[in-house]
């Protein structure tokens, strides 16, 4: 569920179908830089109700998807 | 006089903060602008911690007085930022500037130490994370500045600052002069950084023909190299960047040779005088400079024109009927 909410906000904020981004793409190959990834993290802070510290380096979705379930759990 | 926020917060007789500069903003320099009445920085990244310590140790032994306060910069990128973290408070640096990210790793034990946290922000999302997580005030700077940039403007990215954040606002990017300092104000910055317009102090140690390239320069004499690689990096148009942006749009060369290119170019336009084949970094602002001055000169010339623009703004302001 985390994974698909992650990839709906990803697709919107990329003009892209949420179905085409996978766990393992990188930011890069998705073509966010560091302020796209600030972005995103407060997009996702608002749809999960949780604060994210961005203290490591996030690379792809799988990193986000992570740190957003140990926030949740 | 100008007393804003920033006077304040840091105990600044003028609300200006000297940009880091790698390989160029030492003790000296750093203590030539706070002894003026300004914010001095020192950068962390020039050679490594003890280069660092000695740089902090000769700032304080400048200082005319032992209170006046003075940062140092630090970016984040560097492999030398995770121990210039721990020197900054081992030796009780009352301010830290942070540059290219944002300094959440650190926070805890900088704020635990009382350091004042300045982090550099080049979006309205940095600047909310930094309030966030705890700094005092954030630098909006616009990518007409020198070195590391961003895309927005000045013009653009300061109000919006303003706007994202209850901190107070320190615009960065083109403010060379008394009317970039007023401008700034009324965009609804408190205070400004200025990196470029330092780099002709007497009291500054870059090399004499890096000096003089900046007093040449005119309007269009700037470059923004390093976007494929990610961290584009603004600098004086010569041999060395235009082989550098050849190389960007050369699919045959990679990332890799690039990187390589590009690896200890300021140092040898900063410290070794080679404005040929070195990185002379400077902001858009470099043609708006004419002549070497004292620091003091330097924040003395701009807050007294600053005043003096503010004085006469007001004659914006008709009580005529406006032409139809």
């Amino acid at each position: 569920m985390i994974f698909e909410t992650v990839a709906k906000i990803l697709g919107e904020y990329k003009d892209v179908d949420p179905a085409t981004i996978t766990r393992d793409a990188t930011f890069a190959s998705l073509g966010l830089d560091s302020l796209d990834t600030v972005e995103i993290v407060m997009s996702l802070e608002d749809a999960f109700g949780i604060e994210i510290d961005m203290e490591q380096s996030l690379q792809n979705v799988e990193d986000l998807v992570k740190l957003i379930e140990a926030k949740k759990a | 006089m100008i007393v804003t926020e920033v006077n304040r917060l840091f105990g600044l007789k003028y609300p200006i903060i000297q940009g880091g500069m790698a390989w160029i903003s030492d003790g000296k320099l750093a203590a030539a602008v706070s002894n003026a009445g300004g914010l001095g920085v020192i950068s962390a990244i020039n050679e490594g911690p003890e280069a660092l310590r000695r740089e902090i140790e000769t700032c304080r032994s400048l200082l005319r007085d032992g209170r006046l306060p003075f940062a140092v910069n630090i970016m984040l990128m560097s492999p030398l930022a995770a121990a210039a973290a721990d020197i900054v408070v081992e030796m009780k640096v009352p301010v830290v500037i942070t540059g290219a990210g944002l300094p959440t790793p650190y926070m805890k034990k900088w704020l635990a130490a009382s350091i004042q946290v300045v982090p550099v922000a080049p979006s309205t999302g940095v600047a909310k994370m930094a309030a966030r997580l705890g700094a005092c005030a954030v630098v909006a700077e616009g990518g007409e500045s020198g070195g590391h940039v961003g895309d927005l403007t000045t013009m653009v990215l300061t109000p919006q600052v303003a706007d994202a954040v209850s901190i107070p606002v320190i615009a960065a990017g083109g403010i060379a002069d008394g009317r970039g300092v007023a401008a700034a104000l009324l965009l609804g910055a408190a205070g400004v950084q200025c990196g470029t317009c330092f780099l002709p102090a007497k009291e500054c140690g870059v090399h004499a023909n890096y000096k003089r390239k900046i007093l040449e320069a005119k309007d269009i004499d700037t470059i923004v190299t390093g976007k494929r690689l990610g961290h584009p990096v603004r600098s004086l148009k010569n041999a060395f960047s235009r082989q550098f942006a050849d190389m960007e749009y050369d699919a045959a060369v990679s990332d890799r040779q690039i990187e390589a290119f590009g690896s200890g170019a300021l140092r040898r336009a900063a410290l070794d005088g080679d404005v040929q084949n070195g990185s002379v970094m400077a902001g858009q602002c470099a043609a708006m400079l004419h002549e070497e001055k004292t620091a003091e000169q330097i924040i003395a010339d701009m807050f007294r024109e600053a005043q003096d623009a503010l004085s006469a703004a007001d004659r914006f302001l008709s009580k005529e009927e406006p032409h139809a």
